[in-house]
């Protein structure tokens, strides 16, 4: 479980984050929603570490990212908006360099490498550096990446932008199965579709502050509106911009 | 010992390893160090060659006029390294633009005045315009001076006389110069090149790990590892020194290399770089390509972004050197035991001396490389905290 | 663990570095940069102690290293007398200067001579021409340090030689040899063999050639000049000064003795000046072609009176800086003690030169009691040789190489035109040596020795005529095995 307590960041003054505060379960799918600016990626690189909170804590399993960094980062995948390859190096170098770095070692590295890639489908990418790879190649190296070592909970930012059917498809397939396997998965979106097919939980963002939270059915409830996505544009960007949107 | 035990976990072993296939799979940083390695024992070699042609033995066209009624002065003339070709009336300017070194004329009733003790007139013509000419008339006089001599000395023999009055006391000169202490100005610009080798070398791959990692985004991805700032930059530091430490010692080995085929002991010069010493040079390079590498780093990491970072190492790169020349310009005495701390000047002493078979003092070499080791361990500290700053991933 | 072997492997790596480093800084440590009149260059000179009790000497041993390196074997220079020490061969030095480039030049100054404790018995700087005034000084010399007189030979000298090799860490060895220096380096050959590489032999005294018995060699070098000077149409023009020598000599003490100009002060010597002055005078001015060239003219003038020009040649030649006591411990005990009257009177006849020459040491030898010390026949070598000699040399002639020397089986011989004693600085010869140095198994191409000659002789007051052209010489060179 991911807990964000009371979290607030300014950047040069400006307040982004405010006092915000959610937790993601483990074995669910949370989508986090939030128009561009309401602090979506800020939220994100608090959880990962890269980013300090000005004040408040953040909890990866009980562990709190700023006192045991390292410790935090074992338990988390993450799959960034860009997917951060290099381009000199094969798959199985790049997947065996950060399942090294998670500290995986021995028969364990082996076992993981060779179970992530049958499940990522990866065989016949496996020894080619991943210069020139299509987006949909880039993705599954990336969320390999971000699923080798087995972690526990799993951050994803806007991982379908750009990606083929059959991309989608797996990926969507792979999300399902780490939520059975009672993985805790956050991840941003703005394809109301997806969020609506794959969510357990949706929370949006406006103004660094959570507006809403809950599952899609609750939303479309207490927004009375008949799909996800003009509920998401009442609850981000308020009622005024949803008439408008209609009209 | 916590850093220690650190320093040799499996996940720094890993950044290593993914740093050194990054950087050695860089075909154009690759490509400009090795080009730089090798360009520079030709360039040395092509510098000694034009010296030696400027400074070494040499054949120099002489032209006598009116050499014909004085064979014994035609033979002397000849000695030597002399191409003497006797004419008739000619003119002394023209032979000279015609690629005569020097012009020899004899005055007109040369033989009768000499034997009159009239002294008569050798007429010398040189063009003080060209290089070769003015060593050619120093030739032309050396070997009529020997003659000379013997005709002195005949008379005065002739007379009744001991040579030794001519000579109230003799002149010895003597040269305190060793063979290594001459080639020293033609060994003193192999230690400047030798570092400006370990900035080129890894100019390109400082920037791509750095400012081009950040750029395509992989930074954020590996500073989401569970490994400490300053392990990844580490890494990089090794991965790219490694990179610049080869080429200069391949820019040392293919210099020892051509050394034994360059005509140094023709000039009286001492080609006597020991292989302890070109080994020790070797082991003194390692810290200065790290302190250079992860100074290279910094300076890109700091940067704006990769074009940025181009232009502000491309100036980089002619700093050190040009300091080290002004050092070297301005007489500054630098042998002094403070100096051979100073990270730059030092090896570049140190490798002076070394190159001409000279040995130095094993104590100071540890302790100067130790200073820069410690500036090394200073900047990764100091990258680390660069790398956990916010603004250098750019927007939120 | 991996990365502690990793730090023992560096470690290990290091404590290497550094103890060679410490093993390279010390190599050098015995040498003291020093220099030798006539040679710009530093040297490196160490001293090695030879001897015990009165026989104690610090061998002065001085190195021109090579200057590129490239681990040639050195080569040794051996001075000649006796009593001539190595530190005054800075001519032969410069002349193989570029041999110096790769192969360093070791000097050893032999016991007793220059800077090993010089036995010159107080006699080097002055003139003295009574043999008597000399003799007791010598006496007083050799019963002053008898043990030390007594214990010099060739057998020390080579003893010692080889002490400096193995001290200096030398392979083989190159030998170069002048004069009594090329008896030495045969001697060496024939103790230590397997030290030496190849000889280098210029003007050769065979070791069973009597090398003391000079009159012959001196005349013949004169009737060269003689030809020589015949053939040269403006020396010719003097005339017949060998005739005008002839009678000077026969009448020497009444005329030239008596009036002897000085050719340093100017004054008239106080003394007379005995015969044997003249004949040595003569002999000593061809050892060189530079001052054989001028005997013509100052015995044509001294013919009609005017001793000056012979004054002149006497005061170019009065300096020998030998050390006297090494010349007579050597020659009385190995050349003297086995030179018989009937061969010293067979040698002397008919020459102009007479007995002049080894009264000397025959006197000297005499107050000078060694015992004789003998060398026994040599040994079949098969080193590679080169002999260098002189046309016209007066005491080690060119035809010593032929004689006394078939028991080397790998010998070649340079001939000068018109060379005197010593001629490794004239012309082509260094090259020459430098061709052979680095491959003494080939054959030389000699060629270029016909482009040495005399120098022009002096036939006026003026010197050397200059406008009229010198017939080329004859040139004869041998080349082969002896």
């Amino acid at each position: 479980m991911i807990s964000v307590e009371a979290v607030s960041k300014q950047f040069s003054g400006e307040p982004v984050l405010r006092r915000l505060s959610f937790s993601i379960p483990d074995g669910q799918i949370t989508a986090l929603l939030g128009a561009n600016g309401a602090g979506k990626t800020t939220c994100l690189r608090i959880i990962t570490g890269l980013v300090k909170a000005d004040a408040g804590s953040v909890y990866v399993n009980n562990l709190h990212v700023s006192t045991h960094p390292l410790e935090a980062r074992r338990q988390l995948g993450v799959v960034g908006d860009r997917e951060g390859l290099y381009e000199r190096l094969t798959v199985a170098e790049y997947l065996s360099f950060f399942a090294s770095a998670q500290g995986l070692s021995g028969s364990e590295l082996t076992w993981a490498l060779n179970s992530v890639r049958d499940e990522l489908e990866l065989e016949s990418l496996w020894h080619r550096r991943t210069k020139g790879f299509s987006q949909g190649e880039r993705m599954k190296v990336s969320l390999a990446r971000a699923l080798v070592h087995r972690p526990k909970h799993l951050i994803l930012d806007e991982p379908t932008r750009g990606l083929d059917v059959l991309a989608a498809r797996l990926l969507r397939k792979t999300l399902l199965r780490l939520r059975s396997e009672g993985v805790a998965i956050l991840f941003s979106s703005h394809i109301m579709a997806e969020v609506s097919e794959l969510s357990d939980k949706v929370l949006v963002m406006a103004n660094g502050v959570v507006v809403a939270n809950g599952t899609p059915e609750e939303l479309l409830q207490r927004t009375e509106c008949k799909n996800l996505e003009d509920s998401f544009v009442a609850l981000a960007y308020g009622r005024k911009a949803e008439r408008e949107a209609v009209v | 010992m916590n850093f220690t035990r650190r320093m040799f976990t499996a996940p720094m072993r890993a950044l290593i390893r993914k740093e050194l296939l990054e950087v050695w799979r860089d075909r154009r940083a690759l490509g400009l160090a090795l080009a730089f390695a090798i360009l520079f024992p030709g360039l040395i070699a092509a510098m000694i060659m034009f010296a030696l042609k400027s400074q070494g033995e040499k054949t120099f066209r002489v032209a006598l006029i009116g050499g014909e009624n004085v064979p014994v002065l035609e033979q002397q003339l000849s000695k030597g390294s002399f191409q003497l070709d006797s004419l008739s009336e000619s003119d002394p300017a023209s032979l000279l633009n015609n690629n005569y070194d020097a012009v020899v004329k004899i005055a007109d009733g040369f033989a009768d005045d000499y034997r009159n003790f009239r002294s008569p007139k050798v007429y010398l013509y040189v063009d003080g315009s060209n290089r070769f000419s003015g060593r050619g008339a120093t030739h032309v006089q050396k070997n009529l001076g020997e003659l000379q001599q013997l005709i002195v000395q005949q008379r005065l023999v002739a007379r009744g006389v001991a040579v030794q009055l001519m000579a109230p006391w003799q002149v010895q000169v003597r040269d305190v110069s060793t063979p290594s202490s001459r080639s020293t100005w033609i060994f003193s610009s192999i230690p400047m090149l030798l570092i400006m080798t370990l900035f080129v070398g890894c100019l390109s791959s400082s920037i791509d790990t750095s400012a081009g990692e950040r750029e395509r985004m992989s930074l954020e991805v590996l500073l989401q590892q569970p490994v400490e700032a300053w392990q990844i930059v580490l890494g990089k530091v090794i991965a790219v020194s490694s990179i610049s430490w080869f080429a200069s010692i391949l820019a040392l080995t293919s210099l020892m290399v051509v050394f034994p085929f360059l005509p140094l002991a023709e000039m009286g010069i001492k080609h006597a770089t020991t292989v302890w010493g070109a080994v020790t040079i070797a082991l003194a390079l390692l810290p200065l390509a790290l302190l250079i590498a992860v100074l290279q780093i910094l300076l890109a990491l700091r940067s704006q972004s990769f074009k940025d970072a181009q232009t502000q190492l491309s100036i980089l790169q002619f700093l050190p050197v040009t300091l080290l020349f002004i050092l070297d310009m301005s007489a500054i005495e630098l042998k002094g035991p403070l100096w051979q701390l100073v990270p730059l000047v030092a090896q570049q002493q140190w490798f002076k001396v070394l190159l001409v078979g000279d040995s130095i003092s094993v104590a100071w070499v540890i302790a100067g490389s130790l200073v820069s080791l410690l500036l090394v361990v200073g900047c990764i500290l100091g990258g680390a905290r660069a790398l956990q700053r916010e603004s250098l991933l750019g927007a939120t | 663990m991996l990365w502690i072997r990793g730090l023992l492997i560096i470690t290990l790596g290091f404590c290497v570095w550094v103890s060679l480093a410490v093993a390279s800084s010390a190599e050098s440590d015995n040498f003291e940069s020093c220099h030798l009149d006539g040679w710009g260059s530093s040297l490196l000179c160490t001293d090695l102690p030879v001897g015990e009790g009165d026989t104690a000497v610090d061998l002065a041993v001085m190195i021109a290293p090579a200057v590129n390196d490239i681990g040639r074997e050195p080569i040794y220079l051996l001075a000649g007398g006796p009593g001539q020490a190595a530190s005054h061969l800075t001519p032969i030095l410069n002349a193989l200067h570029k041999v110096n480039q790769d192969r360093a030049i070791v000097l050893v100054d032999r016991r007793g001579s220059g800077y090993s404790g010089a036995f010159d018995c107080g006699i080097n700087r002055e003139i003295t021409m009574d043999l008597g005034v000399v003799s007791e000084r010598l006496s007083e010399c050799y019963l002053e340090k008898t043990t030390f007189a007594n214990a010099l030979n060739s057998r020390q000298a080579v003893e010692d030689l080889e002490k400096v090799r193995i001290h200096l860490g030398h392979g083989k060895i190159a030998l170069w040899g002048g004069s009594w220096g090329t008896r030495t380096a045969l001697l060496y050959q024939q103790w230590y063999p397997d030290s030496l590489s190849v000889l280098i032999l210029d003007a050769v005294a065979p070791i069973d050639t009597k090398v003391f018995l000079t009159a012959r060699a001196a005349e013949n070098a004169l009737r060269k000049l003689e030809l020589d000077c015949s053939e040269d149409p403006i020396c010719a023009e003097l005339g017949n000064w060998r005739v005008e020598l002839d009678q000077l000599l026969v009448s020497w003490d009444k005329s030239g003795g008596a009036n002897f100009p000085d050719p340093r002060s100017g004054d008239r010597l106080k003394v007379d000046i005995p015969r044997s002055f003249l004949q040595n005078l003569i002999r000593t001015a061809l050892y060189a072609p530079e001052t054989a060239a001028q005997i013509p003219f100052a015995v044509s003038q001294a013919g009609s009176g005017n001793y000056l020009p012979l004054s002149g040649l006497a005061g170019l030649l009065s300096d020998s800086g030998m050390s006297v006591g090494l010349t007579l411990s050597v020659a009385c005990a190995e050349e003297l003690n086995r030179t018989s009257s009937e061969e010293l009177a067979a040698d002397s006849r008919g020459s102009f030169l007479g007995t002049a020459f080894f009264e000397f040491f025959e006197e000297g030898c005499r107050v000078w009691p060694v015992a004789p010390f003998s060398y026994k026949k040599p040994e079949p070598r098969n080193h590679p040789v080169l002999l260098i000699s002189g046309e016209a040399d007066p005491i080690t002639p060119y035809y010593y190489a032929d004689q006394n020397l078939n028991y080397l089986s790998g010998a070649k011989h340079l001939l000068v035109p018109g060379g005197g004693h010593i001629n490794t600085m004239r012309g082509c010869v260094p090259e020459l040596i430098k061709i052979f140095l680095n491959s003494p198994s080939e054959a030389l191409d000699t060629a270029c020795l016909d482009d040495i000659q005399r120098p022009p002789f002096m036939v006026g007051f003026f010197g050397p005529e200059i406008d009229i052209p010198k017939t080329k010489e004859k040139v004869r060179v041998q080349e082969g095995s002896l």
